[in-house]
């Protein structure tokens, strides 16, 4: 029995091993339903009502949305303006709406993730700023698409207030709200409820209340899984 | 070797098992993050993404991690059978400790001048390979004793 024990405790600890790895890559990496009241949230969000159910936050109100409340497919993003993938994941999104139009709904939140990046702060407060004055998705893709000229800048004010003059905001007000209560109050309530998801990095992607893996986040990946949320919603 | 010797010798190998199950561990949960891809992700866990997306964290294909996995399990292993008097396993560990020590300051040289980003779990590895080789160094000598 003594010769054979070690080998037992060997085979013991490999499916040990094995089995945690199975259950990490199961836990993190499928599309995992949020809870019930999640989904709640998700849809009445968009709405322009404020439910706070069972701790998760329903976020910034109103939400940034781009297409009809009734959409079958929607869709919500956690994004961060300085994080590099949020950057490679925005065309495909504007791609997305394209082609599904009404039938998909995008709803932004912000995420910034501001011990990793030093402008995700400003570039959030910047987009909601510029939202006070309705031109929150135009700011948002400017932010996006022009994140390498701005990324390892070492004072971003002034690209963001050139893109706020771009977009012909009211510069003054524009400045103002970029420190104002208000903008804190909706990074805040979006990473709220980032944090009651589990959010942990960006981009996170629910598409109907179900997380959408990063490796799905590929145009080709990504358009089988609206259509089937259009379908199954039929 | 003194039946104290023996003991103590025993009792190094238990801890080379333990600690080496604490690398598997981290090394599970690195080999995971990859294979998900949720590394590639900016995530809360900073300088983890960086490390794990760059070309540093493959060889042919298959991730770094699961490789350091491979190393710790096979140090329990033989930790184990040392310790049921398998002595030939007992004298394997040193070198395999060794060239994982070898493999962790390469590294951290790459984490600190070449991607420029660390990854705490990456760093507790590193750690965990070290501590391992110090206790091996340590046991071998008690053996010679």
């Amino acid at each position: 029995m003594k010769r054979i024990l070690p080998f037992i405790i060997i085979l013991l600890v490999l499916g040990v091993a094995v089995g945690s790895a199975y259950y990490l890559k199961r836990t993190s990496n499928g599309v995992q339903p949020l809870p019930p009241s999640a989904n709640v949230s998700a849809n009445d969000a968009s709405q322009g009502t404020t439910p706070v159910t069972s701790g998760v936050s329903a976020g910034a109100e109103p939400a940034h949305v781009l297409g009809p409340a009734n959409a079958p497919a929607k869709l919500e993003e956690f994004g961060d303006f300085e994080c590099p993938p949020c950057g490679l994941v925005h065309p495909i999104l504007v791609e997305m709406k394209r082609e599904f139009g009404d039938q998909l709904q995008i709803t932004f939140r912000e995420f910034p993730l501001t011990q990793l990046h030093p402008h995700a702060l400003a570039a959030a407060s910047s987009a909601e700023a510029a939202g006070l004055q309705g031109k929150f998705w135009e700011m948002h893709d400017l932010l996006y698409e022009h994140q390498k000229d701005w990324h390892e800048t070492f004072d971003v004010r002034p690209i963001f207030e050139g893109y706020a003059t771009q977009l012909g905001l009211d510069l003054e007000r524009f400045k103002q709200d970029v420190n104002g209560n208000v903008v804190a109050r909706r990074i805040t309530a979006d990473g709220s409820r980032g944090h009651g998801f589990g959010v942990k990095g960006t981009p996170t992607v629910f598409l109907n209340g179900k997380e959408v893996p990063f490796e799905s986040l590929p145009a080709e990946k990504l358009r089988i899984l609206i259509r089937a949320a259009i379908t199954s919603s039929k | 070797m003194t039946t104290a010797n023996a003991k103590r010798n025993s009792v190094l190998y238990v801890v080379i098992a333990i600690v080496s199950l604490c690398g598997l561990a981290d090394a599970i949960y690195l080999t995971v993050e990859h294979i998900t891809g949720e590394s590639v992700k900016c995530t809360i866990i900073h300088g983890c993404s960086e490390v794990l997306s760059s070309p540093y964290a493959t060889v042919s294909g298959y991730p770094l991690a699961g490789v350091g996995a491979l190393a710790y399990f096979t140090v329990f292993s033989l930790a184990i059978l040392a310790l049921f008097s398998y002595r030939i396993a007992g004298q394997l560990l040193l070198p395999l400790v060794v060239v994982m020590s070898l493999m962790s300051l390469w590294l951290i040289y790459l984490q600190a001048f070449v991607i420029h980003h660390f990854c705490q779990f990456c760093l507790l590895s590193a750690a965990t390979t070290f501590v391992l080789t110090a206790l091996v160094i340590v046991q071998r000598k008690l053996a010679r004793a």
